[in-house]
């Protein structure tokens, strides 16, 4: 069982699963996306094996919102809607992208829960 | 239709052969002596070339071959190849800004960001974030931020000031960062971000910066009066800045730096004059006069013998184009050139649009509605080379080929095969370059005319008024119904009603207004919602179709009286459209008319009319030959 870091509000959030191994500046960047579209999230550890894409289905399990963020120790991230298949992402961003691509990621996660285009 | 109960038909097998500007059709059957038609089958294919050139033989001979494999016949059976004699008509198109915004030395920032920061209204002057401690304290400051700052150090070096006595009041800045920095700082301000040129932003000069509550729009900086209390303006400086207050209308944030000259001018660009020569009179009218002062002069001037456009303006330029690429077409090597003068203009259809276009001076990419007119010009000459086809064909084929009839009164013929349909009956031929109506009376007399202005043109205006700069996608808004995808499972068509799919729509589409081709939704690259590109849609097809279906028609009725018509039948690609047919029919309902779409054969739609029609006036023909055989 993943371990939460935020403790849960009242409001429904963005999940999102990282691995502890994973980048700060990136974790830092996409939750930045999510804030500038007016979204909470919620971290939460998730130690593991899984990939990016497997940590973000996980969390779109659980998010009240449907939508999760993972972040692997790599530093590949994904976002996930909880209709979708698992292997069937919103969107994967690799490893060792620009910081525009990490706040891209957080800023579609928003955009899947405020119903706008994804840009 | 004559066919003889069991056994194959007897008679003449013939085929018809209609070459259009995109698409050439073709006509099978077999013509008895008593003139009576077995028809066998059709085919339908891409057209080769420009209309009426030796390059249209290819299609031509891929269509006669189709019909001919569809009913199991061979060429060497054919006994006519009947061609239509085309008349030569093309179409020019060119849209003309008449208004032009401009932005002089950065007066304003008018964009809209998706996500600006804060609320309110801040006034002061323009300081770069790293001279901010400079600011004497107690003067307010609108803080500059270029690029490259990042949302944290941006916020601290805002608190930071802000704790030193610096009357920090609002931000500008580059990056979409203003709910990040706004969400970090210790006194809420307002902040406008995505500003692209901040570094153009003057500083050291007196700036105002408003951002809405969501949902809401700026009320100061739209309004004149709210300029002038901000900025302290008299009456001739409040006059002077009143085109800022109306380009910031409607948008969520903005920022007004008042500069000592700057300025928004709203110009009207001369476009040229087009002289108009018809009716024994020769006409003018400024073409930034509009589509309705236009059309106007041109009613006047019916039936056009030309139009020319001023010399060295951009109208001018346009009709020549269109009088160059005529005369290309219709040259023949080996034989002289056709000259330009002898090319004639006959129609000319003006419309007026509106062109999104970036504000020259703007520092966000703000884009202004400018004013246009739209214009579509058709030729004719007297020389066709369908001739040289026929030739050409008969020659791939082994089979005699002729010309068959002229494209009016053939369509009209064809047209009469459409169950329900009788005499007097009117055709509109709604093509890709020209609409066109041909009447055939009670007793059987035709006349034809052609209008400019059809389909590329609605193509066209709809994808300059939805900014789309993609042929291919506006000619998928013009095809298509359109929905919005509002999650990935499930899709709200344009009449309301919603559709669950089976499988997940993909992200590309999610949430955008998309059109429902046959190969799943395509997004419409558009901020405007669904309602919008709808509307758009509907008017550029009314602005083309609707009126030129009642220019056509007036001109082929008996006394110009639309009353006197009885059936109207739609033909061409256009009439296949999902709802032009039903704009036409509710315009003309008011005149006591029955209109709808043609049913070729009773089976072909609104296809195939003139093939088929050339090979009604093929058998009708070979029987009045048999009742007086000649020699």
């Amino acid at each position: 069982m993943p371990d939460r870091l935020s403790t849960p509000g009242p409001r429904p959030a963005v999940l999102v699963y990282r691995h502890p191994a994973a980048p700060a500046p990136v974790l830092r960047q996409i939750c930045a996306g999510v804030e500038e579209e007016g979204v909470p999230t919620d971290l939460v550890d998730a130690p593991g094996p899984g990939d990016a894409t497997t940590l973000a289905h996980a969390a779109a399990g659980e998010s009240r919102l449907g939508v999760g963020i993972g972040l692997a120790a790599s530093g590949a991230a994904a976002v996930h809607h909880g209709t979708l298949p698992e292997r069937a992402p919103v969107t994967v961003v690799p490893a060792e992208s620009a910081p525009p691509e990490w706040r891209r990621v957080g800023r579609i996660a928003a955009r899947v829960v405020k119903h706008l285009p994804l840009v | 239709m004559g066919a003889r109960e069991g056994g194959p038909p007897e008679g003449l097998l013939v085929v018809g052969v209609d070459i259009g500007n995109s698409t050439t059709e073709a006509s099978l059957a077999v013509v008895a002596p008593d003139g009576s038609i077995t028809h066998l089958g059709t085919d339908l294919t891409r057209t080769t070339g420009v209309k009426g050139t030796p390059e249209n033989t290819e299609g031509a001979l891929k269509a006669i071959r189709g019909a001919l494999a569809r009913a199991g016949r061979s060429a060497g059976e054919v006994e006519t190849v009947l061609l239509n004699e085309a008349t030569p008509v093309i179409s020019g198109l060119a849209m003309e800004t008449i208004t032009e915004t401009i932005i002089t030395e950065s007066t304003m920032i008018g964009h809209n960001p998706t996500t600006p920061g804060g609320e309110g209204l801040g006034v002061g002057t323009t300081r770069s974030i790293g001279e901010l401690r400079e600011q004497p304290p107690g003067e307010p400051v609108v803080c500059v931020v270029p690029p490259g700052w990042d949302f944290d150090d941006a916020a601290a070096a805002l608190n930071a000031a802000v704790a030193d006595g610096v009357d920090v009041v609002a931000a500008i800045l580059a990056g979409d960062d203003a709910v990040l920095v706004t969400n970090r700082l210790t006194r809420p301000i307002p902040v406008v971000d995505e500003v692209s040129a901040v570094e153009k932003v003057p500083l050291g000069m007196l700036a105002a910066v408003e951002v809405a509550a969501p949902g809401r729009t700026i009320r100061t900086l739209s309004n004149s009066y709210g300029l002038a209390t901000v900025f302290g303006l008299d009456p001739t400086q409040t006059r002077q800045v009143s085109p800022v207050a109306r380009a910031l209308t409607g948008n969520r944030s903005a920022v007004v730096v008042r500069t000592p000259s700057g300025d928004v001018t709203d110009r009207r660009i001369p476009v040229g004059e087009l002289v108009l020569r018809g009716a024994g009179k020769t006409l003018r009218v400024d073409v930034d006069a509009g589509a309705e002062a236009i059309m106007e002069v041109v009613g006047r001037a019916q039936p056009l013998d030309d139009a020319h456009g001023e010399p060295g303006t951009h109208v001018g330029g346009m009709l020549a184009q269109v009088r160059d690429t005529m005369a290309d077409v219709m040259d023949i090597a080996g034989q002289p050139d056709v000259p330009v003068s002898e090319i004639a203009i006959r129609d000319v259809l003006a419309v007026d649009t509106f062109v999104p276009a970036e504000v020259r001076g703007g520092l966000a990419g703000e884009v202004a509605l400018e004013n246009a007119v739209a214009l579509a010009a058709m030729v004719r000459t007297s020389r066709s080379r369908m001739q040289l086809v026929a030739d050409l064909v008969s020659e791939g084929l082994g089979a005699a080929a002729e010309i068959g009839g002229v494209e009016g009164e053939m369509a009209v013929g064809g047209a009469l095969t459409t169950p329900g349909v009788d005499r007097p009956v009117a055709v509109l031929d709604l093509g890709g370059g020209s609409t066109d109506a041909a009447l055939l009376t009670r007793e059987g007399e035709c006349t034809a005319v052609h209008v400019a202005g059809a389909g590329e043109l609605v193509t066209k205006l709809i994808d300059s008024e939805l900014a789309l700069g993609d042929r291919e996608v506006a000619e998928g808004v013009k095809w298509f119904p359109l929905g919005k995808v509002e999650s990935f499972f499930h899709l709200r068509h344009e009449d309301g009603t919603v559709e669950f799919v089976d499988e997940p729509l993909p992200p590309h589409v999610f949430a955008r207004v998309v059109v429902l081709t046959p190969d799943g939704p395509a997004p419409v690259p558009t901020r405007h919602g669904l309602d919008h590109v709808r509307r758009v849609r509907r008017e550029a097809k009314r602005r083309v179709f609707v009126v030129n279906a009642l220019r056509a028609l007036r001109q082929v009725a008996p006394g110009g009286n639309l009353r006197a018509l009885e059936f109207v039948v739609l033909l061409g690609g256009s009439a296949l459209d999902f709802e032009i047919p039903d704009m036409i029919a509710d315009a003309l309902a008011p005149h006591g008319i029955v209109c709808g779409t043609g049913n070729v054969l009773g089976t072909e739609g609104p296809r195939n009319a003139v093939a088929s029609g050339l090979v009604r006036a093929h058998a009708a023909l070979l029987a009045e030959q048999a009742r007086c055989p000649t020699g």
